[in-house]
């Protein structure tokens, strides 16, 4: 008896576990079955006539990719008060379903890397990383979009109003016209500031730095009086700080370097790193680094500590640091988690930093590079079977009134209403929160605030830094563009020798940068020049080489 | 007695040899040996399936799991052969240039893979030099701790790191030996002794991360020595004494072959993790003065195969470095054999 029992229940775990196999195939397969009717449907100008004032007919439904970014506090990125504002618009003025996709913000590419493997994309998918999308279109992982924007375009008129055919036909290859992806419009291009404690420069009677030497002598005249700027805590002294990033936090020191004679064409060529790192003069830049490094006016243990480590950011609320060079509006972010709100908690009420300009290149000018007004990519997985109803999500979320609405969001809740006009940013906590600042998550298009007056942008983008005082943006602002230069976009299509290249060169750079600083001075040019070869022959004069031969091929006919 | 139990009992003297050690092996292995060599061998092993065949039906559950999720998924390695595509089944792929070894050689005149292979294979011997011994001797000492409350304590305070992750350690090594910040290193500075490179300087990052391995390993890594000691009949040290044998002489001549079985496992099981690579444990540690030293095998992987979704060259370099460490598997299992010792299988 006992026997039989046994033997059933082993004959019954066979069978569970054949119905377990056996449904994970049945489970998938009815997909592409189901798929391949919508796509039938769906393909060219058939959609037309399914789409009455901008309406389908019948409803459709697409899937979003949307940031997660965890923050403390927030709400599920997929579906809070902003997405449901969205959901109902589409539905109301395209009769398009929206379902959105939570991807998460630091891990982006390799998690849309696993859905587009899964073939499971969402059907508008976003990334900065240009070249990722290039990898997938290789793979024919990507939709073409230009054949769509061409054909559709009478019924996206606010989509060509705010991107352009400059932004929207960025990528477009000059050979064959493919379109892998649109740029979304970065409507704020101030970058990068160097900031100093304006309350150390009172106690010291120092005039703001106007020039290199100026700064460099600030910076010894910190180290100097640090019994009586820091006490007894004088020993922790850090004059200037920086982080293994050399190429973006010495951005405006090394920009100074480059020889104001330098061509478009050059810049080009060489301007594969996007922390410039291949123009000319930037050695020189470095070597002031180096030098200040061995002379005890930089932050000595910086070398140790890697990407999103927060000590520096700890160094500089404690208030130990003089000076740094960051992102344009970096110690004021984040209101009461930031630098400035903790500085001014923990050392006094006149304690800040401010943006000022000391470097100055060979033509006199402050030269900063800033960057083209592109800001994230927008692309269709060749899974995407609706083109027409997503086109027309990115032409409702780009339309002033929606985007508006979501960058601000309610009046009394998330901003208040100045007398002149201008628009108050307000901290809010609960279901109205937003996970990213002025919802950018949401308003792919767009990369800053956008109330469709220009001077009333400039005011309110001031009071967007809740508790810090206005004056302190907007002088960061000015400065943070003053003297700046664009590169044009020269556009030759793909650059074969850069696929796949960049994260292993850009770790390269930052290594070689590291050692080049921290070395001793008699060491750099050792340093340095071992690491710019490794660096060149590591793929990085290939790109070279292919980027002048594409320039020459497409602009000097 | 249901006859179940009866032939899992069985079954469990019949694979004796593969899992315990020493005391029963006379018997067992005669057991095994007639079972195999007897003439009726066919008879004999159709009645044996006849009687257990209920055993066999238990075994195909693990058995179809290794199937369906090890071994199936195992014909994407073919990719490391072709050209990746995402939208690709891997049947349908080109194959690579080169007769598909296009991304073996593409790794091979790499400097980066070089310098890993490098980096790789020289932190895993330094490991095995320094790391294997270090739990054998941890055990001899504790094994001859007299108090066993004492005893106890102390060999918990010594695993008790290896539930530390890696970031945290390495976030504790950058407080203890940031130069100029770093605990020890104010503690040396204030001896007068002056402040070392811990972290940032090529040779002492090397040692520093050996110590570190050392630290969370070693505690763990003796459990398994001091339960093979426990094995060791306590006669032979009673034997050892009316002989005059002093601590020493015990350690030597009854503790260490005692334990040697063990110790050879574990060393095959080590060589063949020569050319493995740990992912947390260098790119935590590392920074940007010491990449030459720390860039191992799985950093290049993941720096050019996910980041730079390389998918093929990370791919066969995961061959590559799997194949490398099945051959050091075998040749340290058949030189152990060579030795007189039973080795792993």
């Amino acid at each position: 008896m006992r026997r039989t029992i046994s033997i059933l229940l082993v004959c019954f775990m066979l069978v569970g576990l054949l119905a377990g196999c056996g449904s994970e195939p049945a489970s998938t397969s009815p997909s592409p079955d189901t798929s391949a009717p919508a796509e039938s449907t769906s393909a060219g100008s058939a959609q037309d006539a399914e789409l009455v004032d901008r309406k389908f007919t019948k409803t459709r439904s697409i899937t979003v990719e949307v940031y997660d970014r965890g923050n403390d506090g927030g709400t599920p990125p997929e579906n809070n008060f902003y997405t449901n504002f969205i959901k109902e618009g589409m539905l109301r003025d395209h009769n398009v379903e929206v379902t959105f996709v939570p991807v998460g913000r630091w891990t982006e590419v390799e998690e849309i890397n696993n859905l587009l493997a899964a073939g499971d994309a969402p059907d508008i998918c976003v990334t900065y990383s240009y070249p990722t999308i290039q990898t997938y279109a290789n793979m024919g992982g990507v939709l073409d979009m230009g054949p769509y924007l061409r054909e559709y375009k009478d019924l996206l008129p606010n989509l060509y109003g705010l991107l352009t055919e400059r932004n929207l036909f960025w990528n477009e290859d000059p050979e064959t016209g493919t379109v892998w992806a649109i740029e979304a419009l970065l409507f704020n291009n101030a970058r990068i500031n160097t900031f100093v404690r304006e309350d150390w420069l009172k106690k010291l009677n120092l005039p703001e730095p106007t020039t290199l030497e100026e700064f460099e002598n600030m910076l010894r005249a910190f180290k100097n009086n640090a019994q009586l700027l820091l006490g007894s805590e004088a020993k922790q002294m850090i004059p200037f700080s920086i982080s293994y990033d050399i190429g973006w936090r010495a951005d405006h020191l090394l920009a100074a370097f480059v020889p104001d004679s330098m061509t478009d064409k050059e810049a080009y060529i060489n301007g594969f790193d996007d922390r410039h790192i291949l123009y000319p003069g930037i050695k020189e830049g470095v070597r002031v680094l180096n030098k200040w490094y061995n002379e005890g006016l930089i932050w000595q243990d910086f070398n140790l500590y890697g990407a999103g480590d927060t000590t520096e950011d700890n160094l500089m609320k404690a208030g130990y640091v003089g000076s740094f060079i960051h992102n344009w509006d970096y110690p004021y972010r984040n209101g009461e988690e930031g630098i400035q709100a903790n500085l001014q908690k923990l050392v006094g009420p006149d304690a800040a930093y401010i943006a000022v300009a000391p470097f100055k290149n060979d033509a006199g000018v402050y030269r900063k590079f800033l960057a083209n007004p592109i800001d994230r990519k927008i692309f269709f997985p060749s899974t995407n079977d609706e083109p027409l109803a997503s086109l027309l999500y990115l032409d409702w979320i780009s339309k002033l009134e929606n985007r508006r609405f979501l960058q601000i969001g309610e009046e009394g809740v998330t901003h208040e209403v100045m007398p002149d006009g201008a628009i108050k940013t307000l901290a809010v906590t609960g279901e109205k929160i937003m996970n990213s600042p002025n919802n950018i998550d949401y308003t792919i298009t767009i990369n800053g605030l956008d109330l469709g007056d220009p001077e009333l942008n400039a005011k309110s983008l001031a009071l967007n830094y809740a508790g810090v005082d206005a004056r302190y943006i907007e002088r960061a602002f000015e400065l943070s563009k003053k003297d700046g230069r664009i590169i044009p976009q020269f556009n030759v299509g793909e650059i074969k020798a850069e696929e796949g290249m960049g994260p292993a060169l850009a770790s390269k750079r930052d290594n070689f940068l590291v050692q080049a600083v921290c070395c001793p001075p008699d060491q750099f040019d050792a340093v340095w020049d071992a690491g710019m070869q490794d660096y060149l022959n590591s793929g990085g004069q290939a790109i070279i080489d292919e980027r002048a031969a594409k320039f020459a091929q497409f602009y000097e006919k | 007695m249901p006859k179940l139990v009866q032939a899992w009992l069985d079954i469990k003297v019949f694979s004796a040899p593969g899992v315990q050690n020493m005391e029963s092996k006379g018997d067992t292995t005669v057991k095994t040996v007639s079972l195999q060599s007897s003439p009726g061998r066919g008879y004999k092993a159709l009645a044996y399936f006849k009687r257990y065949w209920t055993l066999y039906l238990l075994l195909l559950l693990p058995m179809t799991y290794f199937i369906i999720f090890k071994y199936i998924p195992m014909h994407y390695i073919l990719i490391a052969f072709k050209k990746y595509s995402i939208v690709q089944s891997v049947w349908e792929m080109p194959w690579a240039a080169n007769n598909g070894f296009e991304y073996f050689i593409k790794a091979f005149s790499n400097k980066d893979f070089l310098n890993a292979l490098r980096n790789t294979i020289m932190l895993n011997f330094l490991d095995l030099l320094c790391g294997f011994p270090a739990p054998i001797i941890l055990a001899l000492l504790l094994n001859e701790l007299p108090f066993p409350r004492y005893k106890r304590v102390t060999q918990t305070i010594a695993y008790m790191p290896h539930f530390l992750s890696w970031i945290i350690i390495a976030g504790m090594a950058k407080q203890l030996f940031a130069p100029s910040t770093g605990l020890v290193n104010n503690a040396l500075d204030a001896l007068g002794l002056g402040r070392v490179e811990f972290l940032n300087d090529p040779t002492y990052w090397v040692i520093t991360y050996i110590f570190l391995g050392i630290w969370q390993s070693v505690g763990w890594n003796t459990i398994i020595y001091l339960a093979a000691i426990t094995a060791i009949n306590p006669e032979l040290y009673e034997a050892a004494e009316m002989d005059g044998a002093g601590r020493f002489r015990k350690m030597w001549h009854i503790t260490l072959p005692g334990i040697r079985p063990t110790i050879v496992t574990l060393l095959i099981l080590s060589l063949g993790r020569i050319l493995g690579s740990e992912f947390d444990r260098p790119y935590a540690l590392s920074n940007h003065m010491v990449n030459n030293v720390s860039n191992v095998i799985s950093i290049f992987v993941y720096k050019y195969g996910i980041q730079g979704l390389q998918f093929s060259l990370a791919t066969a370099v995961g061959l590559f470095q799997s194949v490398v460490c099945v051959i050091f598997l075998f040749a340290a299992n058949a030189l152990a054999k060579k030795f007189g010792e039973r080795g792993v299988w």
